[in-house]
């Protein structure tokens, strides 16, 4: 096949000692940008560009992309052993993942964590290989009214969130909406409970949030114990039982489907694949009340997608030259820097770049898994320092973190302030999780209904009018609706 | 006072810091000093408004490189974003007048974010002082190849017809298509079914490529991949004059609408700073800019440079916010 010939040519071009020196280097940095909380991808990429003038096109975007799904890689290894956030796609990971290495399976999560990043990473990029074209056209059809539907879909899981208390998850479901409301809003451009604070008038920072939820809270409740306890769990082995990579075998599939056609729709972020594919997990599996407990399913379903988004997300810049995400639209000036456009024709024009580049996205994942396995080792060692030293660090990386996002000390303040709310809502015990969901999946709702309503200018018909809107619409009432029936049918058998 | 445990010697060591710190403070702060302007090893500070790696910081960063040789100094590049740069331009109208300070300012954003009382900017006009315009973003209407309107006329008679059934794309309120827009609507009476894509030309240009809305409006910038690969029909640039991105693609003004409109950056300094260090900065960006390293990678971000000086850029600025200033109130409808 053509394509398959392509690649080969590709990858004479990503194997050489200099590409192969710029995808290892882009590796490590992207991994450690990924652990450091606060920088996220955007920031690593934006600030290596200039360093990159010096080097080929291909060198160049080869490091560049290398670091932007590396940064998935790395944002999961302070999930998982610290609570805290590496970046954003990563917070949905700190449920499950911190739950397992509390219990000492902590080498385990990360391992799995890194396989299933693999081969998100990898069935991504040879969707890009063997069906571009299709897959592309797919995206196309998710205008804002579908963009909507689909978004309705991903609240309507709320739902499987629950856990032991309906009304304690519909809660924090409202709460997480209600904070995703302040800031300007869609409609007339007017501030919404910013209180007169121009840092509010894009809405709370999400990264400052999550940092606090999951991060400092943690640090908070933490304090309440002896330092010693904190850790207790005797470290098992860091290779995962053949019981949890039988587990994890179905959610790192659903994970890849989910990333990778997710990532090709532009709007959709990399915390709300891992999100969708977290509840997608928690719906089909046959014990749900297990989740909050530290499941492995909850740490692979995430992790895969977020990766397989990552590198879904650079499909529609090769076909169409549409960046997908914040950190693609990055790496497309990167491409426009070095004095190329990216888009189809860059096939004809620079077949060497184009397939050079595809091919080292194999190559970077590859890389990323002998990177990140043997490290996990390494990493867990850092549950043995004790809490009492560690506490302290963790706290500065996070204060640095949270300024990082925006320059900004107002960020700072945020988290601190989430961090005592999440310590609170812990002490209730009240999920987290439904206010991450509602807080990105929020203003994209009503972003994309206030754009729907636009076009139609004002007539909800329109939802009706489009047919994928219309499935995905009756799969969110139906799942909606389904409870009703169960107790219906219970109702009518204890009349009997 | 001083614990009596203090050693006799510790507290003259202790007065005699104190007095030397005094002293050096009153001595380095002393007011700005076009003479010496720029002091070496002193950096200049640019505040960008927008977050890291877009294409404003782009474009920042590159003109930063050029001027740290022009000036002799490093100047770094600081990202202070949101609320549309609100927050950086607060920090440049705050910052001192010494020239170590200068930041990026875009059209409409800075002009809105003090025009528009419901943002409760902490500053006016009267607080920059305009150093130099960098580059300009024309805007555009396009439709993807294939749709039904094969001219600028074809769209505008369209949307007179029937008012609020043709749909075109803006990135955001208060943009600078809305502004274009609502120009547009005036100056012929059409009406258009305006869909504010906040997050970016991205998902704008993914719905008309996917015949979510009928027409596109957004910058020369934007397009240059999908105009190379025949995807979008570029039906007019609101400049006076063409743009060498789209060849072949003729004015608004030659097809018989007036209308200009364009996103732009260029950079000022707070109000206050003396008109010495001003006339250096502004001729360090000015040459800066002329080198063919700065134009040729301008041109591959596909922005259109057009230097302006102090005074022109000023002239540039009242003009453009009186404009604003009538349309504003139409952004709230």
């Amino acid at each position: 096949m053509d394509a398959i010939q392509n690649l080969f040519m590709g990858f004479t071009v990503a194997l050489t000692p200099q590409n192969l020196l710029f995808a290892f280097l882009g590796s490590v940095l992207g991994t450690l940008i990924g652990v450091l909380p606060g920088i996220g991808p955007v920031a690593g990429v934006a600030m290596l560009i200039p360093l990159t003038f010096q080097m080929t096109p291909t060198g160049a975007i080869i490091m560049l992309t290398a670091l932007f799904y590396g940064t998935q890689y790395g944002g999961t290894i302070t999930s998982v052993l610290l609570n805290v956030p590496g970046e954003a796609a990563s917070a949905i990971t700190c449920i499950e993942g911190y739950e397992m290495a509390k219990q000492g399976r902590g080498g385990a999560a990360l391992a799995i964590a890194a396989i299933g990043s693999f081969i998100g990473g990898t069935i991504a990029t040879i969707a890009l290989v063997l069906a571009a074209g299709p897959l592309t056209r797919w995206a196309l059809e998710f205008g804002p009214v579908e963009f909507f539907a689909l978004i309705m879909l991903g609240l309507s899981l709320l739902m499987g969130l629950a856990g032991k208390s309906m009304i304690k998850a519909l809660m924090m479901g409202i709460l997480g909406m209600l904070l995703a409301m302040v800031g300007m809003d869609p409609v007339r451009g007017l501030p919404r409970f910013t209180f007169g604070r121009m840092e509010l008038m894009d809405g709370i920072g999400f990264v400052p949030v999550i940092m606090g939820l999951f991060g400092l809270a943690e640090v908070l409740e933490n304090a309440e114990k002896q330092f010693a306890q904190v850790f207790a769990a005797k470290m098992s082995s860091i290779i995962p039982s053949r019981k949890e990579i039988r587990d994890s075998v179905g959610p790192i599939l659903r994970g890849t489907v989910i990333g990778t056609l997710l990532g090709l729709v532009p709007g959709m972020t990399g915390s709300a694949s891992s999100f969708l594919s977290y509840i997608a997990e928690r719906k089909v599996s046959k014990y749900p009340e297990r989740f909050g407990t530290g499941v492995i399913e909850g740490v692979a379903g995430p992790e895969t997608a977020n990766n397989a988004h990552a590198n879904g997300a650079l499909i529609p810049l090769f076909t169409l030259g549409i960046p997908a995400s914040p950190t693609v639209a990055v790496i497309m000036g990167a491409f426009m820097m070095h004095g190329l456009i990216p888009g189809p024709f860059l096939f004809k024009e620079h077949p060497d770049v184009a397939w050079g580049v595809i091919a080292s996205f194999y190559v970077g994942n590859v890389i990323l898994l002998i990177l990140n396995l043997p490290l996990v080792g390494i990493w867990v060692k850092i549950l043995k320092i004790p809490y009492g030293l560690l506490f302290g660090v963790i706290l500065a990386f996070m204060v640095v973190g949270a300024y990082s996002v925006s320059n900004s000390a107002f960020d700072v303040l945020v988290m601190t302030l989430f961090g005592l709310i999440g310590y609170l809502l812990r002490k209730l015990d009240f999920p987290l999780a439904p206010i991450v969901l509602t807080l990105i999946l929020g203003p994209m709702m009503e972003r994309s209904l206030r754009q729907s309503l636009d076009m139609s200018q004002g007539s909800l018909g329109i939802f009706l009018q489009s047919p994928i809107a219309l499935v995905l619409l009756a799969l969110a009432a139906l799942i909606l609706i389904a409870p009703a029936f169960k107790l219906f049918r219970r109702g009518k058998g204890i009349l009997n | 006072m001083l614990p009596c445990r203090f050693s006799y010697f510790g507290r003259m060591v202790t007065i005699l810091a104190v007095v030397v710190c005094v002293l050096a403070g009153l001595f380095l702060s002393s007011p700005a000093r076009a003479a010496g302007f720029p002091q070496k090893g002193k950096a200049v500070q640019m505040l960008v408004g927008f977050a890291a790696g877009g294409s404003t910081d782009v474009g920042a960063r590159i003109l930063a490189s050029g001027l740290e040789k022009e000036l002799g100094t490093a100047v770094v590049v600081v990202n202070k974003p949101g609320a549309s740069s609100q927050i950086a331009y607060t920090a440049l109208t705050q910052a001192r007048p010494d020239g170590y300070t200068i930041g990026n300012t875009n059209f409409p954003s800075a002009v809105v974010s003090y025009l528009d009382p419901v943002r409760k900017a902490t500053y006016t006009r009267k607080n920059f002082e305009p150093l130099a315009l960098h580059v300009v973003d024309p805007g555009l209407f396009a439709v993807k190849t294939g749709s039904p309107f094969k001219t600028l006329r074809e769209v505008v008679d369209a949307a007179k017809a029937n008012p609020k059934k043709v749909t075109i794309s803006t990135t955001g309120i208060q943009s600078d298509e809305h502004f274009a827009i609502l120009q547009l609507q005036k100056m012929t009476g059409a009406q258009f079914a305006m869909v504010h894509f906040s997050q970016g030309s991205a998902p704008a240009l993914t719905a008309i490529l996917g015949g979510k809305i009928d027409v596109f409006c957004g910058n020369v910038g934007d397009l240059l991949a999908q105009f190379k690969s025949g995807e979008v029909r570029i039906l007019g640039i609101m400049d006076n004059e063409e743009t060498p991105f789209y060849p072949s693609v003729k004015t608004f003004e030659a097809q018989g609408y007036r209308l200009y409109g364009s996103s732009s950056r260029g950079f000022s300094a707070p109000a206050g700073t003396p008109k010495e260090i001003v006339n250096i900065l502004s001729g360090a960006i000015k040459k800066a800019v002329a080198t063919d390293e700065h134009k040729k990678r301008m041109k591959e971000m596909g922005l259109t440079l057009r230097y302006l000086d102090p005074t022109q850029y000023t002239k540039y600025w009242d003009e453009y916010e009186a404009t604003l200033k009538e349309l504003l109130p139409l952004t709230k409808e």
